[in-house]
């Protein structure tokens, strides 16, 4: 590790009594979902509005010839149809983060030729989409096509078909990062533990799909957009530039979403095509993908790889050092670039003492739909990985599973602790949460039951994994792959803006903020009712849209509540510094001699004297000449927010600096039992125990692990997004993408632990994803544990009757 | 070429007639022609169980039953669950157990679970959730759904408490 | 995913919808019972009919009744009623535990036991016990009335031998003594099965009297594994009979891979279920459940 400055944040007391912070209470976002008045993208209506369907490209790589487009626009009802050709000239290219976006452009319909089934090639506009889909099967495309490249580590090799001819690879991106001295870690080591893993892209498949309503009115030039992708305020001059546009005549506003899960991240291809319509015919005009359209064409699938990893321990299983060379299959193209790899990065060493790590990334091209976000964002593989290899050792070894990880574990005394790539966990207490999860998961019992099954002939496999969950990403993590980057940008904002009316009522305003079943209403009310002592579901809370919004970026990286309490936090410190100010008027007392108590500033030792909140705010909205010259009328103050935490890398990127510091950590041990004639896999019993700092609300919080542990079950055992040898997409519904049921998502046993961040407020950290980090590496563990005594050991995802048959056969097992 | 047909429905307790090209979907109908946004399309291929509604009492899939097939039938939807201000317990249930998160999946829950508790005024857990098992949620993991689903089965037997003039027989 | 345009009526008598079939033949008429197969084809505009006749309001078709001792199950009964009714109970068990397995109560409120033999899935779990149970359909044309025995009724995936002027009317399901099981194997609840199994076998004087077994998810049409019958028939009900069955009901097997499951994957899967079929239907012809 280079030694480089690490200005940290000044470290908070967290010793505090709180009201409303750690209370399971109601969502207050509830009740009108429950009663069906959602106002979700679809519920949503404007006068004339018009419907766009997308024609999807039918092959994995073609040369489009022609579009014949007359058929189409001579059917009734039909305003207009536009091919990719004719969106090229309307459009300029889609916001980009990759590595070299005149290279690997990406258009929003496809134009010279398609590289993935389910590109777009051609929109149409009609009076419904039932209309707008009958158009869609009138209009004839020729295709010439051209061979597919499907494998990531062919797509690598000579002679492969090139996904983009201008950037003359398929290899968009590689790069070996050395972090501590990882030769002289290996040299020292008693044991090397190999292993060649495969994980299969799944994705997030909220069970809405994305979409926008474009309204283009062509008398002012103004677009205004509603749309439920709505993230990175600050990028969104990207998407003015993308439409023609200028870009503070761009109005985007934010709409409840069906669920996300990285998905609808900064999604702004239905935006565009719906704005490209709506300015094409000058009417609004709604885009909203159905099923087929988000399965083949989402641009967010998620991590596909393959990785060759080394573990060097001594015999007494410390372990010193691992290396690491992945391939990531991103797809048609890299919108993020290796992002998901700084998200490794971040906690690429686990919650253990390793002290250096070598990694290599190489981001492979192939005609798929491109990688976005999912849940975990990359670091649930890196776990997967991780968890694995350590595993194997221990097998290896023959030491326990638990005693490997203890012997580890970085000790509450270290924190804040630097891993070798520079990052920093603040805090953690990682033998709290084993010992909480050994007990709530009865791990010793079920140790001796599945003596008991193996003497019966059941295969039963306990999963024990420990693991990282990172939180609030810096923008340095887009960026730190180049040593010259071309944007090196460092805003990662959120804010929210308080005003107290004239009664005292608080309202919360909050800007690119999406709700996606995250609670952003729930948290900023209980944070707001903290600190003014009023009721949660008293505080109004508004969602502002981009224009003339300020500066956010929304959820992503579990980042939402801890930026939305730090900007709770400074816009709160401002309204009660003018209250208190005011207070020290109206009460003719000194601004020092007066403290702040149940929701308004009284003089210290004298609580008679008093004005809370509303005698306050109504003095300053309506009686001007009560107070100073300087002093504005009205109660309203906003905070904007940037990262508490980020450290630039160093200039040999031997240092990333800090970019992902609030580290929460948990233990799950599912039990499952394989069927090994037949290849499925039963979870018996789940406990999850999580470290997530200080809960705001614990209820809220659990839900999300077991939503996330249920996709986590997913990705193990049932999702995948198959494509065949042609490119074919052969899951192409929920027919054949399996999403969990009620029936494949155990009971689970949930259990908190709480080591407050020293830097956020109330030491919270976010927690969001934290299921989905950890089930993947959990239930693979369990079912290696269970097939263990076949000599079976596998090591890809997800692991369906066909894995686990090929490899019991190959083992030699018998069949009863 | 598509003709239309006139249909009549009682959606929610309210009678209508409307004209609508076969062709259409019942979900479509509910929410665009009748004012019911309540009713959410998820897969619009009858897996996912989001379009959820109650034909004659019984759970269908909206996006997969065309609106021509309901007519002279009852539909009911989310919107008829509460009582003006007052939520329907299972709707009090869902809220205080926080058997949703995202909300778009809770709609067609709500209609199954209404049936569920029709059919099995006592259920078990286990019961739930095997029930429930048709209508998918990418958010919650089902579990506070379950817990949801079993706290409101008691105060809707007490909606149906015991009347001594009827034969228990016929409350089977 | 919404349907292409489509001509519709719903006749009030079989005949009239008979002469619709035939009047529009050349609009690829479809009879519409359920629609729980039909309907998701058509939004995925893989099945384009120019014209749907639909059952739901000819009189007579949602009958369950006994004819002597076989139960006839009119077309339009739904699959939700058949589960729940005493009738099938009795008279099908096997039909009754096949059953639960259709996917989940909302799509069985809807789909019928008539339209799914109809459909004819390779898949599916009724073309199975129709099998089984050597059931009869009853197709109603514009020559008349027919009867179908299930034999010669399935001829390939989605394929059957009604004719396309034809409506099933009824299936009819003679009553077997004996024990019946149905068990499959589907990754997720209420997913296609990627191997179904029905099973009835009799037991008389400790041996084996009467085998009938069918297989769904393993070929083109659902099968009957005459000759793991034979090897049953005659034999003790113990171990070593069902796995001489099971060996000789899976030897010919040539199941097609898919992503679901390879080949091999699915034979090893159809001999455990097959295993676990036929001991819950001996478990019941003993009475040991």
């Amino acid at each position: 590790m280079t030694a480089i400055e690490r200005p940290a944040p000044p470290v908070r007391d967290q010793d505090k009594t709180r009201t409303w912070v750690g209370k399971s209470i109601r969502r207050v976002e509830d009740p009108k979902f429950l009663r069906g008045r959602g106002g979700y993208i679809a519920d949503l209506v404007r006068p004339g509005m018009l419907h766009a369907a997308v024609l999807r490209s039918p092959h994995a790589h073609a040369r489009i010839v022609s579009i014949d487009t007359t058929a189409a626009a001579a059917l009734e009802g039909v305003h207009a149809v536009i091919t990719g050709a004719q969106a090229a000239e309307l459009t300029a290219p889609l916001p980009d983060f990759g590595p070299d976006p005149a290279k690997h452009t990406w258009r929003c319909l496809a134009a010279d030729k398609v590289r993935y089934v389910g590109e777009g090639v051609a929109v149409v506009v009609a009076d419904s989409r039932y209309l707008a889909e009958d158009a869609l099967a009138l209009i004839d495309v020729e295709y010439e096509p051209l061979p597919a490249v499907v494998d990531p580590e062919r797509a690598l090799q000579a002679g492969a078909p090139l996904v983009h001819e201008a950037l003359g690879t398929n290899l968009a991106y590689e790069r070996s990062f050395d972090f501590g001295d990882v030769d002289g870690d290996f040299a020292a080591a008693d044991v090397v533990v190999r292993d060649r893993l495969r994980w299969h892209r799944s994705g997030g498949q909220p069970l809405e799909t994305v979409g926008a309503i474009a309204d283009y009115d062509p008398s002012t030039g103004q677009l205004t957009a509603h749309t439920n992708s709505l993230s990175f305020t600050s990028y969104l001059f990207m998407v003015a530039t993308t439409l023609k546009m200028p870009v503070n005549k761009l109005d985007i506003h934010p709409v409840p979403a069906g669920g996300s899960f990285g998905s609808k991240l900064f999604a702004t291809k239905p935006l565009v095509l719906a704005a490209m319509c709506s300015q094409a015919v000058g009417r609004p005009v709604v885009y909203l993908e159905d099923r087929v359209d988000n399965i083949s064409n989402c641009d967010h699938h998620g991590s596909d790889r393959v990785y060759e990893v080394e573990l060097a321990l001594m015999r007494d299983g410390t372990i010193r050092s691992l290396t690491i060379d992945t391939v990531d299959d991103y797809g048609a193209y890299i919108q993020f670039g290796v992002g998901h790899h700084g998200n490794a990065l971040a906690q690429v060493t686990g919650p253990y003492t390793i002290g250096s790590v070598r990694y290599r990334v190489r981001a492979a091209l192939t005609n798929k739909n491109q990688q976005g976000a999912y849940r975990g964002f990359g670091s649930e593989v890196n776990n997967w990985m991780l968890e694995q290899m350590v595993d194997k050792a221990a097998r290896e070894l023959g030491l326990d599973p638990v005693q490997i990880r203890r012997q580890n574990f970085i000790q509450p005394a270290q924190f804040p602790y630097f891993i070798p790539t520079g990052n920093v966990y603040d805090s953690g207490n990682y033998d709290a949460v084993l010992d909480e999860a050994l007990e709530l998961g009865e791990y010793d019992r079920w140790r001796a039951e599945q003596v008991r099954a193996r003497e019966e002939g059941r295969y039963i496999g306990i999963g024990l994994i420990t693991a990282q969950e990172r939180s609030v990403f810096s923008a340095t993590e887009f960026w730190f792959w180049f040593d010259e980057p071309g944007a090196p940008v460092t805003s990662m904002p959120e804010s929210v803006t308080l005003g107290v009316d004239a009664t005292g009522g608080i309202t919360a305003t909050l800007y690119s903020c999406a709700f996606w079943g995250n609670s952003p209403e729930t948290m900023v009310a209980q944070l707001v009712a903290e600190e003014f002592d009023c009721e949660p579901q008293d505080v109004s809370i508004l969602y502002h849209g981009s224009k003339g919004g300020l500066p956010a970026t929304g959820p992503g990286g579990s980042r939402t509540t801890v930026m939305l309490a730090g900007a709770v936090e400074g816009a709160s410190e401002k309204i009660k510094a003018k209250a208190r100010r005011a207070a020290s008027e109206l009460l003719e007392a000194d601004p020092d001699d007066l403290e702040w108590v149940g929701g308004g500033f009284q003089v210290k030792g004298v609580p008679e004297q008093r004005k809370s909140l509303a005698d306050i705010a109504i003095m300053l909205h309506l009686f001007k000449h009560s107070f100073p010259e300087d002093m504005e009328s009205g109660l309203e103050e906003s905070q904007v927010f940037d990262h508490p935490y980020t450290t630039m890398p160093s200039a040999d990127r031997k240092d990333l600096g800090v970019f992902y510091p609030f580290m929460g950590h948990a233990c799950h041990i599912p039990v499952v039992e394989v069927d090994i004639e037949t290849g499925q896999v039963s979870v018996l019993a789940y406990a999850a125990v999580h470290d997530c700092g200080t809960l705001v609300n614990p209820r809220s919080l659990s839900g999300h692990i077991v939503g996330g542990t249920a996709q986590g079950i997913g990705t193990a055992l049932y999702e995948e997004y198959v494509y065949d040898d042609e490119g074919q997409l052969i899951t192409s519904s929920f027919l054949d993408y399996s999403i969990p049921s009620a029936m494949e998502v155990p009971e689970l046993r949930i259990g908190h632990v709480e080591t407050p961040s020293p830097y956020t407020p109330h030491g919270i950290k976010g927690g969001g994803e934290g299921g989905r980090m950890m089930a993947p590496a959990a239930l693979n563990v369990a079912v290696n544990d269970a097939l263990a005594p076949l000599g079976v050991r596998v090591t890809e995802l997800p692991m369906t009757p066909d894995r686990l048959r090929a490899a019991i056969r190959a083992a030699g097992a018998q069949q009863r | 070429m598509s003709d239309k047909h006139e249909i009549s429905l009682t959606v929610n307790g309210r009678e209508h007639t409307l004209v609508v090209e076969p062709r259409r979907l019942l979900v479509d109908v509910l929410r665009e022609d009748l004012g019911l946004p309540g009713t959410h399309i998820g897969c619009e291929h009858g897996v996912c169980g989001t379009c959820t509604v109650l034909l004659d009492g019984a759970s269908v899939r909206s996006c997969i039953t065309l609106a021509v097939q309901a007519d002279g039938r009852a539909v009911r939807t989310v919107e008829d669950l509460a009582h003006g201000p007052d939520l329907h317990p299972l709707q009090d249930e869902f809220w205080d157990k926080q058997g949703l998160q995202c909300g778009y999946c809770t709609p067609g829950m709500l209609m199954r679970a209404v049936e569920i508790l029709e059919h099995t005024p006592d259920p078990t857990p286990e019961q739930v959730r095997e029930q429930i098992a048709s209508n998918l949620c990418r958010c919650t993991g089902y579990q506070y759904i379950v817990e949801a689903v079993v706290a409101a089965a008691p105060r809707l037997r007490g909606e149906n408490a015991w009347d001594p003039t009827t034969p228990t027989e016929a409350k089977a | 995913m919404k349907p292409p345009p489509f001509h519709y009526a719903s006749p009030t008598s079989v005949s009239d919808a008979v002469t619709l079939l035939v009047e529009h033949a050349d609009e690829e008429p479809r009879v519409l019972a359920g629609g729980q197969s039909l309907v998701p084809l058509m939004n995925f505009r893989l099945a384009q009919p120019g014209y749907l006749v639909d059952l739901r309001r000819v009189a007579g078709l949602d009958t369950i009744r006994h004819d002597g001792e076989v139960l006839v199950i009119g077309a339009m009964v739904r699959q939700a009623t058949a589960e729940r009714s005493p009738e099938v109970a009795l008279g099908a068990p096997l039909l009754a535990e096949a059953l639960h397995y259709v996917a989940h109560l909302p799509i069985r409120n809807s789909g019928t036991v008539v339209g799914s033999i109809a459909h004819a899935d390779p898949a599916a779990e009724l073309p199975a016990v129709a099998l089984a149970l050597d059931a009869e359909m009853t197709a109603v044309g514009p020559q008349g009335e027919r009867r179908i025995p299930a034999a010669e009724f399935f001829q390939g995936p989605f394929t059957t031998s009604l004719g396309a002027d034809e409506i099933l009317t009824a299936v009819r399901l003679p009553h077997v003594r004996g024990g019946h099981a149905f068990v499959e194997f589907a990754r997720t609840h209420g997913n296609f099965a990627l191997v179904g199994v029905a099973a009835l076998i009799g037991v008389e004087n400790g041996r084996i009297s009467s085998a009938a077994l069918a297989l769904s998810g393993v070929a083109p049409t659902p099968i009957r594994l005459h000759a793991a019958e034979q090897a049953l028939v005659g034999a003790a009900p113990e171990g070593a009979a069902v796995s001489a069955a099971v060996d000789v009901g899976t030897a010919g097997l040539h199941p097609a891979g898919d992503l679901q499951a390879g080949t091999t994957t699915r034979i090893d899967i159809a001999r455990a279920y097959l295993r676990r079929g036929i001991e819950r239907a001996l478990d019941r012809a003993l009475d040991r459940r």
